[in-house]
């Protein structure tokens, strides 16, 4: 008999490896709000988010720019007095988001991170320069100008890779990625 | 001979009834079982009724039973009833066996077809097993009247008072130089806002001038040995240095006492005593004890200034520790808590920043006989602060420290904040997860600080720092914390922080507990016989547990175990004997080896080992039945009345319905 | 000489080449072998787990499984974002057969496998434990007379907990640097995040976060700041001006590897540590004279 699974329970599932402490057990103490260095750039602090998960507001969720806005820095982790895995849940929030095609509009952190994917599944190494394809179309004026004073003293200074790398057993660790989700050119 | 037995199948309601089948297993088991020796079964709605066990009852007389096996709930519940049933119809008690078709089977399954076959095994090994009972007598002891109390707090003050006003004499043993506890750090109470000196003093001068207490302070327990009314204990009585013979209390020795020591006991190291001290004013005894540690005497042979200006000649520097052996029939242990260490969460900048104070420094500096005089002011001993924060929940509710919630500090904090406000009219922020105010009064007490303008902040605190970002914050201490009620993360400067910490066991519970018999829970609270129906009895017979070392509580919830545990002694002080389960291990000497095993491994330090004939000897009246010695022994040397290797066999036998014939195994498709 | 598998990752290719180039120099005056992983692949930092799970741990188990293939106990990374995948998924790997049997599954057709046993190390714990702090204060012939250094932990060297340490005042990096003979200085924030990746996906935030921190180091007489991951590293280091532009701030706070500290102490030719001409002048100034303008 098929139930349906609620979006807690969904986002849960998500959260594979790690074993988290489900969001169940979340006392809503504040502590991980409290403590999270990106927490007043968020629109509803990760407490919230959890709160909303429970409530199964799905799309609010989805639509919220909290956890494209994490930076996984484990702190709220190690302080949570209920031990949930808080950092993870965010990246499942955004595999959640990522696997339903569901963010809201203009946040780089979903084109960045598909592109990453693509990009070593191609070459098997990061290549910066192809990456900011996905984030210089949204940034202000003023901020592209910014990024390209910085890079080109990164190239002066010899730290800016000029041409792309690629791994030797590439055709194998394509394939490896292919037993894994179905991307990248089949043979 | 085949004994004659009745077996009695229970419906409990729909409990058992509406998955076993009952009536078809009472039947099968009349029929079955026949060849077993069951001469007659039945089915009741409610056996532990008195009609059910009049039934049972009318059966031994009529039937001629000698054994009977009642199919019901768990053996934890009604064992005694259906024993006790037994023995008024005539039939030895123990020749009675309880098999649980309820716990066992009815809640825990759902298919009544496996059930039902699982009950029939069930009761064929209760059949199998009672065949091998024999009938036994429980052991009667008698009870000594005199009891041991230990620990001073007011869970032991109200159970030694509460005893010795019945007319009995009560040893009550304290480790500090005074009785008190830590009621007699506080300044206040809640919700009352009595002060705690003020009702914790009059009880501490009966329990010094009462004629039925011995009081022994500055000493601790040794040794226990014995059992339920023949405790022997040991205790040391830790030298003071003084004759209490010729002490006066005058006080002179500690005035004219040159050396100083920070107090970390009492004082919680916010203050300074003497290295010859009394811990406060109004201690009881009044004797004082010299810190033979700090002392310059014991460092440096010199001053004796005490002894110079001793108006009775009451200094001995040469007192010895004494070792005093009593005779107790009961032992209460009211030993009370430890408080949560605060640098444990380094976060909240406890000994790191100066303005971090816990609850127990707190209580000091607003104690109107504490280092300050009562003024509530920073480390620098004069500054008041104009905004204060109070955090809950420091090292409670926590998985990181102790998952449990302290209990009491909610109300504690609600009481500081009152505090604040009436000393110093600062801003008051208290930073809680949730508001705990069950009691009475203590709701209405939650109103008068909100009533107060107290700013209340619903957020654990995440940390606090001072490290300023803006001007406001320069010289401050910022509190960083989201404020779940409004979704934002604030930071809000304060000039004080006090934190509420948790309380914890005694950090030596774990060995306290093994010196007297009892157990400690996974927090290291000493664990009580059952936590709704009988909080203040262990599972080891003759001891009691009051107070916070049973697990956090406030001031009335200790009063009421220590009453509590007293009305327990004595009660068994009034009949004078007590009987004991004759379900006990012993030992066949013949087999023992003398190993060794078994000795240490009994939770209830039952075991004596006789040097001279090398073997173990089980004392029955310790021995609690648990089996876990009948297990270890190597040799097989050890038995269990009421669990022997055959009364075990043959229920597993009867399980696997191996004596029935033509019977399909008892296992679910 | 001990033998490490020693897995750069991406960024000590070219942005961090100096993190690269004095980690091997400093790694050679102690006898410490650090042989580099054949054909390694990108390790993801934070950015396969928003995308696929069991992709993101396969492809850190490749790098495991060539370090395996090598013979070699010990899996040294550098960067904190690489250690903190390698060990992870390694932990993971030792206690969750499942988990193990999917990603071998894939790994079957690079011809690899992987069995968890090895140990996950960061770069700088070689010279805290294996090396030991005795070793290394005798082998600073140059030691950098009470330099006023940052020790700036940053946030996934030290989190998620591994076991039961000190996650919220570690002190191992400051007695590193007491070691070649700098101040470390103490300040609260050392191990409060710097943005990571957050500088590309929310520059606003992660601009906040570095201005955080290099106004608690530059409030507590940091002359240098030294980090332990070259995300840090660029954060602090290259976006220091944005920084300034954004807040309307001055600072100018040299940002430099622990490495590059170590091997200036050790006396190794800084060019050889990826330390430039200015950089160097910059730092003896700052020794000599008196504590820099912080605002």
């Amino acid at each position: 008999m098929v139930t349906e699974l609620s979006f807690s329970q969904e986002v849960t599932n998500l959260m594979y490896a790690s074993h988290g402490e489900p969001i169940t057990h979340c006392l809503q103490c504040g502590t991980c709000s409290g403590t999270c260095p990106a927490a007043e750039f968020m629109d509803h602090t990760p407490r919230a988010l959890i709160g909303m998960i429970r409530a199964d507001l799905k799309d609010e969720v989805l639509a919220s720019n909290t956890y494209w806005s994490c930076a996984s820095c484990f702190y709220c982790n190690v302080r949570c007095p209920a031990g949930i895995d808080i950092a993870e849940m965010m990246y499942a929030l955004k595999r959640y988001s990522m696997w339903k095609g569901q963010s809201r509009e203009g946040l780089i952190g979903p084109d960045f991170s598909e592109a990453f994917v693509k990009m070593i599944v191609n070459s098997g190494r990061s290549f910066e320069p192809l990456l900011a394809a996905t984030y210089l179309p949204k940034f202000s004026a003023s901020d592209i100008i910014q990024e390209g004073l910085t890079a080109t003293g990164l190239v002066l200074k010899g730290k800016m890779p000029l041409l792309p790398k690629k791994i030797k057993g590439l055709k194998n660790f394509q394939r490896m990625v292919r037993r894994i989700i179905p991307i990248g050119e089949p043979e | 001979m085949t004994e004659r037995i009745g077996v009695y199948v229970c419906h409990c309601g729909t409990n058992i009834a509406g998955i076993v089948d009952v009536a078809g297993v009472s039947k099968w088991a009349g029929e079955a079982l026949a060849g077993r020796g069951v001469v007659i079964a039945r089915d009741y709605k409610f056996m532990c009724s008195s009609l059910g066990q009049e039934l049972i009852q009318k059966d031994i007389k009529e039937q001629k039973l000698t054994r009977v096996v009642v199919a019901a709930c768990s053996p934890h519940l009604h064992e005694p009833t259906f024993r006790n049933a037994c023995k008024g119809a005539g039939l030895n008690p123990y020749l009675c066996e309880l098999v649980s078709i309820r716990e066992q089977d009815s809640w825990v399954h759902t298919d009544k077809v496996a059930a039902t076959a699982k009950a029939k095994a069930i009761i064929s090994g209760g059949v199998e097993r009672v065949i091998h009972d024999e009938e036994l007598e429980p052991l009667r002891v008698p009870i000594h009247p005199d009891t041991l109390v230990v620990g001073g707090g007011i869970a032991g003050i109200q159970a030694a008072l509460e005893i010795a006003d019945a007319g009995f004499h009560v040893y009550l043993v304290e480790r500090e130089p005074s009785i008190g506890g830590h009621m007699a750090q506080f300044d206040k109470t809640f919700p009352t806002l009595d002060c705690s000196a003020c009702i914790l003093t009059p009880k501490m001068v009966q329990v010094g001038n009462h004629p039925n207490i011995t009081l022994l302070t500055w000493s601790e327990v040794t040794k226990v040995d014995g059992f339920i009314g023949n405790f022997d204990v040991s205790i040391k009585k830790k030298a003071r240095y003084i004759k209490e013979a010729d002490c006066t209390g005058c006080g002179i020795c500690w005035e004219k006492c040159p050396k100083k020591v920070v107090d970390e006991v009492f004082e919680a190291g916010l203050g300074k005593r003497k290295a010859i001290y009394v811990p406060f004013p109004q201690a009881v005894p009044k004797y004082p004890v010299i810190d033979d540690v700090n002392c310059t005497y014991y460092i440096k042979g010199t001053c004796k200034a005490c002894e110079k200006f001793c108006p009775t000649n009451a200094i001995d520097f040469n007192q010895k520790d004494e070792e005093i052996n009593v005779k107790v029939g009961n032992i209460i242990l009211a030993t009370g808590y430890d408080l949560f260490d605060a640098t444990r969460i380094p976060q909240y900048g406890y000994k790191r920043l100066a303005n971090v104070y816990t609850n127990l420094e707190f209580e000091r500096l607003s104690n109107a006989a504490g280092p300050t005089g009562g003024n509530i002011v920073l480390r620098d001993g004069k500054t008041v602060p104009q905004a204060v924060g109070i955090v809950h929940c420091v090292g409670s509710r926590d998985q990181n420290y102790n998952p449990y919630c302290s209990s009491i500090c909610c109300m504690q904090s609600l009481k500081f904040a009152h505090l604040v406000h009436e000393r110093t009219g600062a801003e008051v922020y208290n930073f809680y997860i949730d508001m705990r105010t069950p009691s009475k009064g203590y709701e209405e007490f939650y109103q008068r600080l909100l009533e107060e303008g107290t700013h209340f902040v619903r957020g654990k605190v995440a940390e606090v720092t001072n490290v300023a970002r803006v001007p406001a914050e320069e010289g401050k201490l910022i509190i960083q914390v989201e404020d779940t009620l409004i979704g934002k993360q604030r930071r809000i400067p304060v000039d004080m922080v006090i934190l509420s910490a948790g309380l914890q066991a005694r950090h030596d519970a774990k060995e306290v507990a093994k010196l007297f018999g009892i157990a400690c829970s996974y927090d290291n609270w000493f664990i009580e016989r059952h936590p709704k129906l009988d909080p203040v009895a262990t599972m080891t017979e003759g001891i009691y547990i009051a107070g916070a070392a049973q697990g956090p509580k406030d001031i009335p919830a200790s009063v009421v175990q220590g009453a509590a545990a007293a009305a327990r002694v004595l009660g068994k002080i009034q009949q004078k004997e007590v009987s004991l389960e004759p379900i006990r291990a012993t030992v066949n000497q013949d087999m023992c080896s003398g190993c060794r095993i078994c000795n240490n491994l009994c939770p209830f330090n039952a075991i004596l080992f006789h040097e001279d004939k090398m073997v173990s000897e089980v004392n029955p009246a310790l021995c609690q039945g648990c089996g876990t010695c009948v297990a270890a022994c190597p040799a097989g040397a050890i038995s269990g009345t009421g669990f022997s290797n055959e009364q075990i066999l043959s229920q597993i036998d009867g399980l696997l319905l191996l004596n029935i014939p033509h019977q399909p195994a008892p296992v679910a498709q | 000489m001990k033998k490490y598998a020693y897995y750069p990752g991406c960024s000590l290719e070219s942005l961090a080449k100096s993190y690269h180039l004095s980690a091997i120099a400093v790694a050679n005056e102690f006898g410490l072998e650090l042989n580099e992983i054949k054909d390694w692949n990108c390790c993801g930092s934070t950015a396969y787990f928003p995308v696929d799970e069991l992709l993101a741990y396969t492809l850190v188990s490749r790098n495991l499984a060539l370090a395996e293939k090598m013979g070699a106990s010990d899996f040294v990374a550098p960067c904190s974002a690489c250690y903190k995948n390698a060990y992870f998924t390694n932990t993971y790997l030792q206690s969750d057969q499942d988990l193990a049997d999917h990603i071998n599954y894939a790994l079957e057709e690079d011809n690899l496998h992987v069995n968890g046993s090895l140990k996950v190390r960061h770069l700088i714990e070689l010279f805290i434990e294996d090396v030991k702090l005795e070793e290394v204060a005798k082998k600073a012939t140059h030691p950098l007379k009470g330099l006023r250094v940052a020790p700036y932990y940053g946030c996934q060297l030290v989190r998620p907990r591994k076991a039961k340490e000190d996650v919220e005042n570690p002190r191992y990096f400051e007695n590193l640097l007491a070691a070649i003979g700098a101040e470390p200085i103490e300040y609260a924030n050392k191990t409060r995040c710097c943005g990571g990746s957050l500088i590309i996906t929310n520059r606003r935030a992660a601009l906040d976060m570095v201005q955080i921190l290099l106004q608690d180091a530059v409030d507590h007489g940091a002359e240098v700041i030294a980090t332990t991951c070259p995300m840090c590293d660029v954060n602090l280091e290259v976006y220091q001006e944005q920084v300034n532009r954004e807040f309307g701030t001055h600072y100018s706070v040299p940002v430099m590897y622990f490495t590059q500290l170590m091997g200036l102490a050790l006396g190794i030719d800084p060019a050889k540590l990826g330390v430039g001409k200015n950089e160097l002048a910059s730092l003896q100034a700052k020794a000599a004279a008196p504590q820099a303008e912080t605002k």
